[in-house]
């Protein structure tokens, strides 16, 4: 069967344009004066990442990004801010004045890392044909991952605990 | 395709969250940027293990962890901050209030 990985050129076509609609979208969602848009956006970007980890071959892994990001953390933070940005002054400026320290920060990090990954792992391909990876993941975070597995199940109970501990409304509380 | 342009990528994702969080005055805007530093270890994490290791899905299983811890820390935070918009009454919030 042949995949996209076997057509170097349609493999690069479909990179470019998931790469140039991720990096529009990460612009938006770190310089958009209204905080909606940044949220639309980013909802936007972690649906593309989602489908970079399909280009990848990591299927469950893509899976459980549009499940947990888009449809999870995405909707609850479009509620938070659906539910308390508008009585909290929406208009006021939405970035700092440290872009200058911002922007050296970023620079430095994105050409140290580009220099150093590109100068590793440039000449890095695969001929390895993309196939279901669930089942080996299932043998895998039940085997040789059993204890980080149960372990994260505690740190989910413990973030359930904390939200409900944050979100009951106490009296007293307003003072 | 090599491994270097999915790196490249996850590394301008990761830098563009660094400038996110650090110019955003929103804590909202600040906790997209963090998730934003989350994908791109993301993609490191399976763009490393589809190179490299294509028969064992280790970066798989960590990727997942990484959201699952990721998904704690939004609904933890996002609580926190809606217990700080209720105390702040409708006033506008900001990241100087956490100062203490």
């Amino acid at each position: 069967m042949a995949t996209v990985t076997h057509m170097p050129l349609l493999s690069a076509i479909v990179f470019t344009i998931l790469s140039a609609a991720l990096l529009a979208l990460v612009l938006v969602v770190v310089r958009s004066s209204n905080i909606f848009h940044s949220a639309v956006a980013l909802t936007g970007a972690l649906a593309i990442v989602a489908a970079v980890f399909a280009f990848l071959g990591a299927d469950f892994v893509a899976a459980s990004q549009l499940l947990i990001y888009v449809g999870g953390v995405m909707v609850i933070m479009l509620f938070v801010i659906i539910l308390f940005q508008q009585s909290a002054g929406s208009n006021a400026p939405q970035t700092n004045e440290q872009w200058l320290t911002g922007f050296f920060a970023a620079g430095t990090v994105i050409g140290v890392l580009v220099c150093a990954f590109w100068g590793a792992y440039s000449k890095i391909t695969t001929a390895h044909e993309p196939g279901p990876t669930t089942a080996a993941l299932g043998r895998l975070l039940l085997g040789d991952l059993a204890v980080p597995f149960e372990v994260v199940s505690l740190v989910l109970l413990a973030a359930l605990i904390g939200a409900a501990a944050f979100g009951t409304e106490r009296p007293g509380d307003h003072r | 395709m090599t491994l270097a342009h999915y790196l490249c990528l996850g590394a301008v994702l990761f830098g563009l969250g660094i400038f996110g969080a650090l110019t955003r005055r929103n804590v909202l805007g600040i906790l997209m940027s963090v998730e934003l530093m989350f994908n791109a270890a993301n993609i490191n994490l399976v763009a490393f293990n589809r190179f490299l290791y294509p028969d064992r899905p280790w970066g798989h299983a960590f990727s997942l962890f990484v959201m699952a811890i990721a998904a704690a820390e939004a609904v933890v935070g996002l609580s926190i901050l809606l217990a700080i918009y209720r105390n702040a009454k409708g006033r506008p919030v900001r990241v100087g209030v956490l100062n203490g």
